[in-house]
């Protein structure tokens, strides 16, 4: 099956997604919760584009939009450029401290919306590190409550038992929103503190 | 003699006291029983329409309907009414000229409705099965039984019924692409969700007649070759729930559902799943996610829940009145269903009439009627004194529509190009002391708590939005902001994950369009023309129209209503809280809005301290 992107036709299968069939074709398509390892969220938006289907057309996600027939993708318009636009200014304002938001707002050139926000922080609340997690196995993280008020955190805020401490949450997030404190001997995150255990076979002598 | 006296006992009449009524007349009724010759039977029934003229009492066959009954009426009922046929004036409708509404009909809140989905709620006991059954019940499940699948889906096509939950879609061929997918097993749910607020027809319907929408459930997995059905309810309709249970267990015993309908060998077995109160999961995907036993989070559509929904196997999921609609097409035929609506619109639907009306309550009508005959013939117009401004339909997914398209048919698609909404129903209906900008912001609060909260358009736009109109209530908006809640709208529609983000700025794109002139007032002359955003508000008594009569005084909290009686009074602004007490006693309408300008707002503020008192946007985190 063929679709074409930005006037490119590109070679695809039935159920791929549209940014999958893109990035193989080098086209580039903004994300910020997408993860080729935990793909499917579709929470951060970024990555709409506009497809023509019998002479209408509409905005979807790429990231989580099958391709079932043949049709034609637009990334890059004047109004998708205007809705990225907003969104990354509306990350910005959940998450003024990361320095990834702030790179996005100067290569798109995004305006000052005069959008007031108190909240300081860098977490965008993609999801990437609750699917890392869950994905290993461990679901020690989720997020918790809804609307406005939602975040990601362990249960009941405490340090969870069920942790490992194996710190893929922090790795995936495309922010470095999650707080982990690397000492000598020990690793905290999330609360919790997990003593190093030297192997043998690490080459270093035990004291 | 055979009588029967009905009891409406749903929500609104059993805050009246409808239980304890009903408690009253059964022992009335057992201590007359004896010296007279009459058989009468006390029946709790489901809503019977007309809420605020709750508790209602129908006494049949003769037909008689009273209104605000209190418990302590009962004796005198059955005394006068039962044994000697004699009405009780005080007890019935009272029309303007002074006569009196005797039968249903005789009250034009009845009279226009057409019940087709409301056929046995208010007339039948919810938890007697036969009842139903009297009134043709299950008659449509044994036709079914005879026929094809593809026979049963052609008759819903033909019906052209359209999806009730509100976005209208013809629930035919949801059935027929659902029946065209392999996969097993295939489920059937029924969204009794509802969470708009102002709504409570799907309430009223689970209440007052479960088992029509057993039956329409029933046939549905019958055509679409499902086995296993669920009712998600949402657990604060606890009479509704407590009826559905009942009638499960009944419909149960009776063989209309289970392991083998009716001997006929084929199985659908039902059972309910309580919401846990999340508004979200009103929406399809969300629900489903919820009867897994996961968050309550939609996931986006572009495969229907027809091809993986519920566990990922082909799902039907109706609205519980699109359900209840069924049997009627099946029974009559889907032609005759056709023949009430217009085309594209057939059928009925109920709506919830609430907000500034004479008669609130559930009314049935025909699509296609205007809102003008819903507001005044059967809503009884507005209260009185009181002038229409707009009308919002469809909860916080729709939209307003000002007084000027109230000539409008109410339709899925005419609501939907006027940048509103049909959504499940809910009809509020404002005047002219309800500040458009205001309205807009308490939708907006309201789906800020209920978004999911998983997408970024949706969960920042609605908390973007929500700060602007609060500071446009509050005397700190500024130019441009509207174009800014225009640009986060339109991006919201196009970008959103689900329908819940993607309908989510109606309420505020609907005001704007149609109350542009509302918001600017605030913006640029600090004043809210309708009196109702504190900050923005002050009065002026009007000198010409004030009689002096004192009233507005005795009621002002503040005490700033200055003068002597006859005399034209005088409010100190410098003082005055903008509450609107004075206005609302005011037999003359002399109190007037006036604009605020900023150097006697600063001076207020620094005189009575009330600015602060006023919450700024509190966020949640």
């Amino acid at each position: 099956m063929q679709i074409v992107i930005n006037g490119t036709a590109c070679e695809c299968e039935t159920g791929e997604t549209i940014l999958t069939i893109a990035r193989r074709n080098g086209i580039f398509i903004p994300t910020m919760c997408h993860h080729d390892k935990y793909p499917g969220e579709g929470a951060c938006r970024l990555c709409v584009v506009e497809i023509t289907e019998n002479g209408r057309s509409k905005v979807v996600a790429s990231c989580i939009y099958p391709v079932t027939h043949e049709i034609t993708v637009e990334t890059d318009t004047e109004k998708l450029q205007r809705y990225r636009r907003l969104l990354i200014a509306f990350m910005q304002r959940r998450a003024p401290n990361s320095e990834a938001i702030a790179k996005l707002m100067e290569e798109y050139e995004v305006p000052d919306y005069s959008l007031r926000s108190l909240l300081t922080g860098k977490c965008i609340l993609c999801g990437l590190c609750v699917r890392a997690c869950k994905k290993i196995g461990i679901s020690a993280i989720s997020m918790v409550k809804r609307g406005t008020g939602k975040k990601v955190s362990t249960p009941y805020d405490e340090p969870s038992p069920v942790c490992i401490g194996c710190g893929a949450c922090a790795r995936v997030c495309p922010t470095g929103a999650i707080l982990v404190t690397e000492t000598e001997d020990s690793r905290i995150i999330w609360g919790r503190e997990f003593p190093k255990k030297r192997h043998a076979a690490a080459g270093k002598k035990e004291e | 003699m055979k009588k029967e006296i009905l009891v409406c006992c749903g929500p609104g009449c059993a805050a009246g006291g409808s239980f304890k009524l009903a408690e009253n007349l059964k022992a009335a009724v057992k201590a007359c029983a004896a010296e007279a010759d009459i058989v009468c039977q006390v029946e709790s029934t489901g809503c019977s329409g007309m809420c605020e003229m709750g508790p209602i009492v129908r006494i049949m066959p003769d037909d008689i309907m009273y209104y605000r009954v209190k418990p302590k009426d009962a004796d005198e009922i059955v005394e006068k009414t039962i044994l000697k046929e004699e009405l009780i004036e005080r007890l019935l409708l009272k029309h303007d000229d002074g006569t009196v509404a005797v039968h249903q009909n005789d009250n034009p809140f009845y009279a226009k409705q057409t019940k087709v989905v409301l056929r046995n709620t208010g007339i039948i006991n919810p938890k007697k099965i036969d009842a139903y059954i009297s009134r043709g019940g299950y008659e449509a499940l044994k036709k079914a039984l005879s026929m094809t699948p593809d026979g049963i889906i052609s008759e819903v096509e033909r019906s052209g019924l359209r999806g009730r939950g509100g976005a209208g879609f013809p629930t035919g061929k949801k059935w027929r692409s659902a029946a065209s997918f392999n996969g097993e097993p295939k489920y059937v749910v029924c969204n009794g969700d509802e969470g708009d607020p102002g709504a409570f027809m799907d309430g009223a319907l689970l209440n007052g007649d479960p088992h029509s929408i057993i039956e329409g459930m029933v046939i549905c997995a019958l055509a679409v070759g499902a086995e296993r059905g669920y009712l998600y309810i949402r657990d604060e309709y606890t009479l509704a729930l407590n009826s559905m249970t009942h009638a499960l267990k009944a419909a149960e015993e009776r063989g209309f559902i289970g392991e083998n309908i009716l001997g006929t060998g084929k199985k659908c077995v039902l059972s309910i799943v309580r919401g846990g109160g999340a508004f979200v999961c009103g929406e399809s995907t969300a629900l489903m996610k919820s009867i897994e036993g996961e968050v309550g989070e939609p996931r986006a559509k572009y495969i229907h829940s027809v091809e993986q929904g519920l566990w990922g196997k082909p799902t039907v999921l109706n609205n519980v009145e699109t359900f209840a609609n069924i049997p009627v097409i099946i029974r009559d035929g889907g032609d005759a269903f056709a023949k009430t609506g217009t085309a594209g619109n057939t059928g009925t639907k109920v709506f919830s009439l609430v907000g500034k009306l004479r008669h609130t309550g559930l009314a049935e009508v025909p699509l296609g009627i205007t809102l003008r005959e819903l507001i005044c013939d059967i809503g009884g117009g507005m209260q009185e004194g009181r002038k229409l401004k707009a009308v919002q339909t469809g909860g916080p997914s729709g939209g307003c529509l000002p007084a000027s398209l109230t000539n409008l048919p109410v339709d899925f698609d005419t609501l939907q190009k006027y940048g509103s909404m049909m959504g499940s129903g809910g009809l509020i209906v404002m005047d002219d002391r309800t500040c458009m900008v205001e309205f807009a912001r308490y939708y907006i609060q309201f789906l800020c708590g209920e978004s999911c909260g998983k997408c970024t358009p949706c969960r920042e736009g609605l908390r973007h939005m929500r700060d602007i109109l609060t500071n446009i209530c509050s005397g700190r908006g500024r130019e441009g902001d509207i174009e800014l809640l225009e640009e986060i709208g339109e991006m919201m529609q196009d970008c959103s994950l689900c329908a819940l983000g993607k309908t989510a700025p109606n309420p505020v794109l609907s005001a704007i369009r149609y109350f542009r002139d509302e918001f600017e007032e605030h913006i640029k002359h600090y004043h809210c023309p309708a009196g109702m955003c504190p900050e923005l508000t002050a009065f002026k008594i009007n000198r010409e129209k004030c009689v002096g009569c004192r009233r507005c005084a005795e009621v002002c909290p503040t005490g700033v209503i200055s003068g002597t009686g006859n005399e034209p009074h005088f409010i100190d602004i410098r003082a005055c809280v903008g509450c609107g007490r004075c206005r609302d006693v005011c037999p003359k309408e002399a109190l007037e809005t006036i604009p605020v300008s900023l150097w006697s707002r600063r001076m207020m503020k620094g005189s009575r301290g009330y600015l602060r008192s006023v919450k700024t946007p509190e966020e949640d985190e």
